[in-house]
């Protein structure tokens, strides 16, 4: 078997694809859009190439129409199509433009190629948390961002907890994770505490 | 991991875009400012008129109807083709083979031929993972990336569990199955969330 690849490059190549959005809904969408309008065109003009009469408007009757604009239609009924159609239009262009990065991290592994939501990961590192700083589920809250994990933990009433030792076992749990962007942790914890939780 | 044409979806998507969005923008413009009304009636009742008698001036000796008709309605299929095309490649690069190969001097000699199926591997490492109180679910696929096989794992573990834990371990599968297989497949592992993982209870157990 003759190899145009190495695994090693391949492997970043499929890693770069993970961890970014690959568009294929919303071109799926676009793709029937156009093929809908297509297809009544077609139809229109297929009845006109074969003599029949119109379905809804004959083509040359439709582009006068249009030539026509401002008039023969509520000017109100006109902006609203425009605005839906440039609506539309911004949220493909936007889509195709914009880098489309994907909450994923990249775990170190010399084996495989690893990706992991960034949900999965923040579960993690709260429950973590959970358990350095000695509360129930509901008290932590952990936001992760790309290059951000932020701990939010609302103590026990009359029951302090260790910021530090917070931090370094969610510090220590990030490293062993070896994701990649590396986040930097920030503990946040909540001055007033929870009561019966 | 899939065969989507990313850059095709990117430049397709952008230009569709610009299409509808200066539609849109015009259409705006035509209802609310009088003088873009003006305008665009100046340049498009004689656009439409030389249309008209292009129709008028083509029609087929014998017939009531113009060419340019029949010619419209191939590039609408020709263009409903391309957009079906369009769909049909997203999402495309599954396979079912592991190893497709002739047997030769450089192996043990034998002659013939060695197919290994996708299902194997799939299989083996379905099986492996099920039995972990810590997944919820776990698929294993087959593609062919660039020509060659490679193997796509997606696990959905329980909220909590480690994800660099089960990466660990399913390296470890990975390892025994190059074993197995003779050969060192690239494989990816993607650790996922789902509506599953979120509505299931936690495990407390360990």
């Amino acid at each position: 078997m003759s190899k145009p690849v190495s695994d090693a490059k391949l492997m970043r190549r499929v890693l770069r694809r993970e961890s970014h959005s690959s568009r294929a809904a919303l071109s799926t969408v676009a793709a029937v859009t156009v093929t809908v309008i297509a297809v009544y065109f077609l139809l229109e003009s297929a009845l006109r190439a074969l003599g029949q009469p119109p379905w809804l408007a004959d083509p040359l009757t439709a582009a006068q129409r249009v030539a026509d604009l401002p008039e023969g239609i509520e000017p109100g009924l006109l902006a609203a199509l425009g605005a839906l159609l440039a609506l539309l239009g911004l949220v493909f262009f936007f889509t195709a433009v914009l880098p489309g990065k994907r909450s994923r991290h990249v775990i170190a592994d010399d084996r495989i190629a690893v990706v992991a939501d960034d949900e999965v990961i923040a579960s993690a590192l709260a429950r973590c948390a959970r358990l350095a700083a000695g509360v129930t589920r509901e008290q932590v809250l952990v936001v992760l961002s790309r290059r951000a994990v932020t701990v939010n933990i609302r103590p026990t009433s009359g029951v302090p907890v260790d910021e530090s030792a917070v931090h370094a076992a969610v510090q220590e749990e990030a490293g062993r994770m070896a994701l990649e962007p590396r986040p930097q942790v920030r503990i946040n914890v909540a001055a007033v505490g929870v009561v019966g939780v | 991991m899939n065969g989507t044409p990313r850059a095709l979806n990117r430049l397709l998507l952008g230009l569709l875009g610009l299409i509808f969005l200066g539609a849109g923008a015009l259409l705006i413009a035509l209802a609310s400012i009088p003088v873009v009304g003006r305008w665009w009636q100046d340049w498009a009742k004689p656009a439409t008129e030389q249309l008209s008698s292009l129709a008028a001036g083509t029609i087929l000796p014998g017939r009531s109807n113009s060419w340019i008709w029949i010619v419209v309605s191939l590039v609408l299929v020709a263009l409903i083709i391309a957009m079906v095309a369009w769909i049909a490649n997203q999402g495309k690069g599954r396979s079912n083979i592991l190893a497709d190969e002739y047997g030769d001097a450089d192996d043990d000699g034998a002659a013939g031929r060695v197919v290994i199926s996708g299902a194997v591997a799939e299989q083996a490492l379905k099986t492996a993972l099920a039995e972990r109180t810590d997944l919820l679910a776990a698929t294993v696929s087959t593609y062919e990336v660039r020509g060659r096989p490679a193997l796509r794992v997606h696990v959905f573990p329980r909220q909590g569990v480690s994800p660099h834990k089960v990466a660990a371990e399913v390296s470890t599968l990975v390892r025994a199955l190059d074993l197995v297989a003779g050969r060192q497949l690239p494989v990816l592992l993607s650790i996922g969330s789902g509506t599953r993982t979120r509505f299931t209870r936690v495990d407390r157990v360990e």
